[in-house]
């Protein structure tokens, strides 16, 4: 086995951690993005409407 | 019209693609660096396998699932090692496929149960606890005495474990069969192959007390009498106690 | 099959309805998906010959003949309607609710059996002898049919059901398919009966929440691929060009699901002929996937999926919408990104390396922030409409399971600490802890969530009675109450004992000890299980009552006059 047991570990460690914090500004920004808002809050809505058969 | 749902069958694909990178990258990370752990735990070379009684002993334990109630892992703390016995280590369990640490102590600890009893204690405990432990509420396992053990398919089951990475011989598993029953029958033709495969140490008694038949009480009991003792490595580590609560 | 009188009878109209009357299962496919289903019958009908043969001495035989046995059985379901005339186009114009009525069938089923064996698995630890002299009915063979009944049978048959249901609604598209919903169902209920008789034959893996052998495994993936593939297809069908956030959380946890099973189930089978196989991994290696399995299929199957029907049926209920859809959308990436690090607390001062310890640790207690936020978001919806959570027993369901997730995810957070899962470890608090979150987040949301859809999908005007509703739900909360004080007092009773030592330093109690000091919370635990079980059978009654009894026959409801949806809000035209 080539792949070290240190390395391994090693990059779990600082790899886990960058991961994170990218992964967090993402997810942030996506959601307040400005352009996105409408969007969101027309899906917030638009499951009380009353309606009972697909859209065609 | 197509480009519309080209474009939201995308967006559900994308979603899907993000949701197994994010998700799976955590089991990764961690799981990943425990497949080369070998290269950092220390060998153990006595380590021994489990012979084909035990091992048809352990597939009775998982079949009545034995580990809802009873772990077989002790922890690094002060009163687990003072109620049971040194902690375990990690290469104990390097040949249980599945590994049997269990999460819940209804009853005790059975890692290092091996040879704490004797075989007329299991034998009584296992047909009725109450027998032994008046407020035990360990359920009655009476079925084990009258039922026949199968020892005729154990060869396959040293090869699948073999093919799980088990270092079972070609030897071990032609004599699978014979291996079990001479283990169980210490008088019989059959005990010498299994001392010579499986070391001097290997324990040869009548488990369940009868050398008529051999029962699956013969092949639990030698299971349980071989717990936390396919090594002596942890008894050597000198109880260094780890964190106390 | 039973249930085809149960469901697809002659419906009365009722105010809401203009939908003409709907018609039996087989009735509604196309002769070519007719011809389809035969063939896949005719299949299933020889795996099971095949598996009759080749483990005739093996409990895989029997198992052989059942799934033999099902498909003729089908076969002649679908035989006694193959030539009626084919459906008309119309049924286009609708959504496919006909799935989630039978899932809705087959979870209350499955909950009422799951319990009743719950509840006497709780009483055998009470008086170990109240059971037969039979290896079928030993407390480790029922155990596991107790919780695959109601984690998989309940849960998962709830999950299929409302997911189908909410898919359609906020997709505004019919289901993709009509054949393929039903392969699911039919071959998610195959694998729990599969899965369920052979504990009772001592077939297990002993790996806890993946018990089923190999030959059960290899059904649920086929099963588990279509259902997502069913998922798929039809949100790429819909018309809202935003995905609904329920469906996310939905989608997470098939995929996630399906990664899990396939992972941790690896095994090698004794033969083609044994039902017995050996896990591909072992020791450390086993325990530490076994973990990750385990404490996700709790994260995916028991957390994401049931999210996802809040976020659906809660605030449609209150007739209010979500409090804020940015912070379900931030829940979201935190659960689907932080659970996936925390199995490992399962394994705390065992042989597993301490890093891959404090990493759970660290990701269990983040964790918390994306739980917190569900649980408030969904509190937050119902500001303003309290008084209907008074009179809406309904409605109080789901309020009631938002505060025991915040509740349960907060204990479990504490749990993952090392010092203190030194002394929950391996003790009845955790059991405590499984069903809060079982019974408290997990059975009260489904509930709250079927009492919701079964009027919407039968077309009635509101459950049969509200009264037995309300029944229902103080029953559930006193009994989960009743379970979880038990359980959390002789949990750190049995912990504390365990590490007591006497002042010259020798343990101050036999283990016999505290096994004698939690018999009277084995008495408790067991009644307040009674109890949770007595409420799900008057909710199976409920809700067969609402399905059999034609709308105008119902009691009027004087004390809850609920509409099926709130009005004053616009009807949105179609693009």
């Amino acid at each position: 086995m080539s792949i070290e047991h240190g390395f391994l570990v090693g990059l779990s460690k600082s790899f886990g951690l960058f991961y994170l914090i990218a992964l967090s500004a993402g997810v942030l920004a996506y959601t307040f993005w400005p352009s996105n808002k409408k969007q969101f809050d027309q899906a917030a809505e638009s499951i009380l409407r009353q309606e009972d058969r697909p859209w065609t | 019209m197509f480009g519309f749902h080209y474009r939201l069958e995308r967006k559900a694909i994308g979603l899907m693609l993000v949701i197994i990178v994010v998700s799976s990258i955590g089991g990764f990370v961690e799981i990943a660096p425990l497949f080369t752990i070998h290269q950092t735990v220390e060998d153990v070379p006595d380590m021994r396998l489990y012979t084909p009684l035990e091992l048809a002993g352990r597939n009775i334990y998982v079949r009545e699932g034995c580990y809802a109630c009873h772990s077989q892992m002790i922890r690094t703390l002060r009163d687990e090692v003072d109620r049971y016995g040194p902690y375990s280590l990690a290469v104990e369990s390097k040949y249980d496929h599945p590994m049997l640490w269990g999460s819940k102590r209804t009853g005790p600890d059975l890692a290092r149960i091996g040879e704490k009893y004797s075989d007329e204690w299991h034998v009584a405990h296992l047909d009725n606890p109450r027998d032994v432990v008046p407020v035990s509420v360990m359920p009655a396992y009476r079925w084990l005495l009258r039922t026949e053990l199968r020892i005729d398919d154990l060869g396959l089951h040293l090869k699948a474990q073999r093919a799980v990475g088990v270092p079972y011989t070609d030897d071990m598993i032609a004599n699978a069969a014979a291996d079990a029953y001479g283990q169980a029958v210490p008088d019989s033709r059959q005990a010498e192959g299994v001392a010579k495969r499986y070391g001097k140490a290997t324990t040869i008694r009548l488990f369940d007390g009868r050398a008529d038949q051999l029962t699956e009480m013969d092949a639990l009991v030698a299971y349980l009498q071989i717990l936390g003792r396919l090594t002596e490595a942890p008894y050597k580590a000198k109880a260094q106690i780890g964190e106390t609560p | 099959m039973f249930w085809t009188r149960l469901n697809f009878g002659k419906l009365q109209v009722g105010e809401h309805v203009a939908l003409p009357l709907e018609d039996s299962v087989i009735r509604q496919l196309t002769k070519k998906e007719r011809r389809l289903a035969l063939l896949m019958l005719i299949f299933l009908g020889f795996i099971g010959a095949a598996m009759g043969i080749l483990g005739r001495d093996d409990p895989l035989g029997i198992h052989g003949v059942l799934v033999f046995v099902a498909a003729i059985l089908m076969v002649f379901f679908l035989g006694s309607e193959y030539y009626a005339p084919e459906p008309s186009n119309d049924r286009l114009a609708r959504y496919y609710d006909d799935p989630s009525k039978v899932g809705i069938v087959m979870s209350m089923i499955w909950v009422v059996f799951g319990l009743a064996v719950g509840d006497w698995v709780a009483w055998l630890l009470v008086d170990p002898d109240l059971t037969f002299d039979a290896a079928w009915s030993s407390f480790g063979r029922i155990r596991p049919v107790h919780t695959t009944s109601v984690i998989f049978g309940f849960g998962g048959n709830a999950l299929i059901a409302t997911s189908f249901y909410v898919l359609q609604r906020t997709s505004r598209a019919r289901l993709a398919d009509q054949l393929s919903p039903w392969f699911v169902l039919v071959g998610y209920n195959l694998f729990c009966l599969i899965a369920v008789t052979g504990y009772l034959m001592g077939v297990t893996q002993s790996k806890e929440y993946a018990e089923p052998e190999w030959h059960a495994d290899a059904l649920l993936v086929v099963v588990w691929v279509t259902y997502f593939l069913i998922y798929l297809r039809t949100l790429a069908r819909r018309k809202e060009p935003h995905i609904y956030v329920s469906n996310w959380y939905y989608m997470a946890f098939i995929l996630v699901v399906a990664i899990l099973h396939i992972v941790n189930n690896l095994a090698v089978p004794v033969s083609i002929g044994h039902a017995k196989s050996y896990s591909l991994f072992s020791g450390v290696q086993d325990a530490m996937t076994q973990w990750w399995y385990g404490h996700n299929a709790v994260a995916f199957f028991l957390t994401s999926g049931f999210l996802g029907m809040m976020y659906y049926y809660l605030p449609v209920r209150a007739g209010r919408p979500i409090f804020s859809y940015r912070l379900s959308i931030i829940s979201f990436w935190g659960i689907t990104f932080f659970y996936m690090w925390a199995g490992s607390h399962h394994l705390h001062y065992t042989a597993l390396p301490q890093w891959v310890q404090t990493l759970g640790m660290t990701f269990s207690l983040m964790l918390l922030v994306p739980s917190w936020a569900s649980a408030s978001n969904a509190l937050l919806t119902l500001n303003g409409a309290w008084h209907k959570v008074r009179d809406d027993a309904t409605l109080r369901f789901m309020m009631v399971a938002a505060v025991f997730y915040g509740l349960s995810t907060f204990e479990g957070t504490f749990m993952a600490i090392r010092p203190v899962n030194s002394l929950s470890h391996y003790t009845d608090w955790t059991i405590g802890h499984v069903h809060a979150g079982a019974l408290g987040w997990v059975a009260m949301i489904t509930f709250g969530s079927i009492y919701a859809s079964v009027p919407w999908l039968w077309k009635r005007e509101r459950m049969y009675s509200a009264k037995l509703v309300e029944a229902h739900f103080w029953l559930a909360l006193s009994g989960t109450a009743v379970y979880v004080f038990a359980m959390w007092n002789s949990g750190i009773i049995q912990g504390l004992m365990w590490r007591t030592y006497t002042e010259s330093g020798t343990l101050a109690y036999s283990f016999i000890d505290s096994l004698i000091a939690m018999h009277p919370y084995y008495i408790a635990r067991a009644i307040g299980g009674l109890l949770f079980l007595v409420g799900a059978c008057i909710g199976a009654y409920n809700v067969w009552m609402t399905v059999k009894v034609p709308a105008a026959a119902m009691e009027k409801a004087e004390d809850t006059p609920l509409p099926m949806f709130p009005t004053g809000i616009n009807v949105q035209p179609a693009e």
